[in-house]
């Protein structure tokens, strides 16, 4: 008896002996699924290029995709700049020379230690193979004061070195990209060796999708997820997927803000960033007149724009170009341009043009602008497009101007900005957000989207100097001045600002960047919103 | 061959509602202006209103009347399309005539112009003609024939082939009559059912193209246009806009292009007796 009761209880011993561990994995694995939260953010266009720091696209979108795999030597959060490779930094303005202390715990993620030779390295990469968009050639010389300090002299003051070289430039491995001749052709696993708080799994060029997993060993703290992964999705589904569970960030289209906001979704809405533009080719008559493209700024109601085509989410244009919400604003030239179709039927009249019915002409020829816009409807949210074309044409025709507008693929519009082939034409760029130095590329550069006019001796003057002028109230004030200029030149109309929003889940806490994420991208997602800073 | 076609089409079931449809998409498209309250691109202030006594078929995102964007919508259609039809109609009658009556190396040369031409994609040609030429209804309705002459061609080629070995032919061809007097007199009346088989077809084309055309945004974007209503709608397909802004567009197009298909359907029985029951 006493044997059965132990061969019962020998059976029950091994049968709860196998059922634990059994119970045991299934409650693993169940906790490992927990544990692999993947955090999942929708986009509608998709592929921004391979995340390495010369591939990927020179849009914000790409930036952001390489920012969690490579880290600058600061970075910025909400408020402020905040340490990333270097723990501090300071400025030495008699030798016009900023020195960096590093941390001493980064490593590569191939891990070698990371030191002062990786930035030395960085700054003689980039002179050699200019990063998009940051000027490395002001650096005179970087040199390394041992492992863990570095000192950069500049050859001439730059106000914008701690965002540009400090905090936009991503530091490169020098062990592996020393013998790297052709960067943007280099698009290997070893190109995406960083520092950052993730690494990529997988990329498809096809898909449009990219997939990282956290970087354990990540200096700053662990990741807070497991794995971050980009999705290509239609703008029009991405409040669904949100909704299913099947995105946790997107951006979401202004209408549907609030019901998400209802729903318990958090809804981030953005500074005014992006701008929609009137490009104007100042190479043509009359539209080489500082008065005709006056006269434009007052024929247009900007604030129409924004109540009717953008159903109120957004700002109007700023004749400076900053928008309201930016630091370095001027209010003194918000009520410049108010729509007034008479004052600028008033300065059409004053160039000689007089109006014969419904329109201006000159020496037997009626006044006629052609409008360009792009009409595929794709680009960034609140771009203009048809629409904004059509309300621009009626409000200009009502003034006395004939306008015939054509509509052309965005891609095609753009070239023929940049030739120069075009009377006046719908446009738009982001970065507004950023350092002011994005004035002297929107206005003097060569790009579509810049004005590229240089025909103000005063404006370019202010433009070039603001640029040098380390103390920042100093530089306020001209940035001012700089706004007032080219509220008065009108080289390029600024007609309204679109809000974006973003709705997220909660599971990271995401935020708008000071200034924009490295050069100003205005997008929410800094990676160190993934990073759990207290570990 | 002489056909009534009007007394062919009120026969055939499918093409009394072909024709109807047509007839009475028409009407609304030339009587839009009484119709409709609204002009098609006035702003009424009221952004995507529901239907309505007021707004028949609601507001759009920049608050223009959609029912008034469809009846004017219907104008550019039928115009593009029937423009489009007979330029088209022309040059393959142009180009298969001539191939038909030429012969020999002439021929080759068309037939193999005629080969290139339909290889060629009409959406790549049509966003590189728009890059360097205003498409206003004139220059899409060159540009739509441009695309819709070549499969034509080919048909009155063969059917030319065939009528020009007649005996009626060869008759006047005996009696000394000249090729342009044969071709005014003889071949072309003898092509006539071909032709109107042609026009409606190409008519279906047109519509279709410029729809797509608008659609993608490479159209004349100051006309009002059903490809460009869904292209705009669609943007908006998270709201419950769609319903009375993408459907009826939808709607309206799927119509005409179907009115046209029975109308062509009612004439091809016409034609060929053998599809008669």
């Amino acid at each position: 008896m006493t044997g059965r009761l132990y061969g019962i209880l020998l059976i029950i011993a091994l049968a709860v002996s196998l059922v634990v561990p059994l119970a045991g994995c299934g409650g693993q694995k169940e906790k490992g699924t927990q544990a692999e939260n993947t955090y999942t953010v929708a986009d509608a266009t998709g592929d921004w290029g391979f995340p390495s720091p010369y591939a990927h696209y020179f849009r914000g979108p790409g930036y952001i995709r390489m920012s969690l795999i490579f880290d600058t030597l600061l970075w910025k959060n909400e408020k402020e700049y905040i340490p990333a490779l270097a723990k501090s930094w300071e400025y030495n303005a008699g030798e016009n020379s900023y020195t960096f202390s590093l941390v001493e715990n980064a490593t590569w993620h191939d891990g070698s230690k990371f030191t002062a030779r990786d930035v030395v390295f960085t700054i003689d990469y980039t002179k050699m193979h200019p990063y998009q968009g940051v000027s490395a050639g002001v650096v005179k010389k970087a040199e390394a004061l041992g492992d863990y300090r570095v000192k950069m002299y500049l050859d001439r003051p730059y106000a914008p070195f701690l965002e540009y070289i400090g905090g936009t430039l991503p530091i490169l491995p020098e062990h592996i990209w020393k013998d790297v001749g052709s960067p943007e052709k280099f698009q290997q696993e070893k190109a995406l060796v960083g520092t950052g708080p993730f690494i990529l799994e997988d990329y498809s060029k096809e898909q449009g999708s990219y997939l990282y997993r956290a970087n354990r060993e990540y200096y700053q703290g662990k990741p807070a997820v497991d794995r971050i992964r980009f999705v290509k999705m239609g703008s029009q589904v991405m409040a669904a997927a949100l909704r299913q569970k099947q995105a946790s960030a997107a951006q979401v289209p202004p209408e549907l803000g609030g019901a998400l906001d209802e729903e318990g979704f958090f809804i981030l809405a953005g500074k005014h960033d992006w701008v929609a533009k009137l490009m104007i080719n100042h190479q043509r008559e009359p539209l080489n007149k500082k008065e005709f493209r006056q006269a434009l700024a007052f024929a247009i109601d900007r604030q129409a724009l924004v109540g009717t085509c953008l159903r109120g989410h957004g700002l109007p244009g700023s004749p400076g170009l900053i928008p309201p919400d930016s630091p370095w604003y001027n209010a003194a030239v918000e009520n410049q341009y108010p729509h007034s179709p008479e004052r600028a039927a008033l300065l059409i009249k004053g160039l000689g043009y007089e109006k014969k019915g419904n329109f201006f002409e000159k020496n037997g020829r009626a006044l006629e602008l052609e409008l360009l816009v792009s009409g595929g409807g794709q680009g960034s949210p609140g771009a203009p497009g048809d629409r904004e074309g059509e309300m621009i044409k009626g409000q200009l025709e009502k003034v006395g101007l004939k306008v015939s507008l054509r509509s052309l693929e965005s891609k095609t519009l753009d070239s023929r900005v940049a030739e120069g082939q075009y009377d006046i034409a719908l446009g738009g760029h982001g970065g507004l957000g950023g350092d002011p130095e994005m004035l002297n590329r929107m206005i003097l550069d060569k790009g579509f989207n810049s004005a590229r006019y240089q025909d103000s001796q005063e404006l370019n003057l202010a433009l070039k100097q603001q640029l040098t002028l380390m103390d920042r109230e100093s530089r306020r004030e001209l940035v001012g001045k700089v706004q007032e200029i080219y509220a008065r030149e009108m080289p390029a109309l600024p007609l309204y600002y679109p809000t974006w929003y973003w709705a997220h889940d909660g599971r990271a806490p995401l935020y708008y960047t000071l200034q924009g994420v490295g050069s100003g991208v205005p997008i929410p997602l800094n990676k160190m919103a993934f990073v759990n800073q207290n570990d | 061959m002489h056909i009534n076609y009007w007394g062919e089409i009120k026969r055939d079931s499918l093409g009394r509602a072909g024709m109807g449809t047509l007839v009475v998409l028409a009407l609304l498209a030339i009587g839009a202006p009484i119709v409709s309250q609204y002009q098609p691109a006035e702003y009424t202030g009221a952004i995507f209103q529901p239907p309505s006594s007021q707004y028949w078929l609601g507001t759009n995102d920049v608050g223009q009347d959609i029912w008034a964007q469809l009846l004017y919508g219907a104008r550019t259609s039928l115009l593009i399309g029937s423009g489009a039809a007979l330029l088209s109609t022309f040059f393959s009658v142009l180009a298969g005539g001539m191939a038909a009556v030429l012969g020999g190396f002439g021929d080759r040369v068309l037939m193999r112009a005629v080969d290139a031409l339909i290889a060629v994609p009409p959406v790549i040609v049509a966003i590189l003609a728009a890059a360097y030429f205003r498409p206003g209804a004139s220059m899409l309705i060159i540009l739509l024939s441009a695309f819709l002459w070549p499969g034509g061609a080919r048909l009155i080629r063969s059917q030319a082939l065939s009528v020009k070995e007649r005996m009626h032919i060869a008759a006047a061809r005996t009696f000394g009559s000249s090729w342009p007097y044969l071709i005014r007199r003889h071949i072309i009346p003898d092509l006539g059912p071909v032709l109107t088989a042609i026009l409606v077809l190409n008519f279906r084309r047109a519509v279709f193209m410029e729809a797509g055309l608008s659609f993608l945004g490479v159209a004349d974007p100051t006309v009002i246009s059903w490809g460009k209503m869904m292209q705009q709608a669609l943007k908006f397909s998270y709201l419950e806009v769609w319903k009375w802004w993408l459907l009826p567009a939808g709607a309206a197009l799927s119509m005409t292009i179907a009115a046209l298909t029975f109308t062509g359907f009612a004439l091809e029985k016409a034609i060929n007796p053998r599809l008669k029951k």
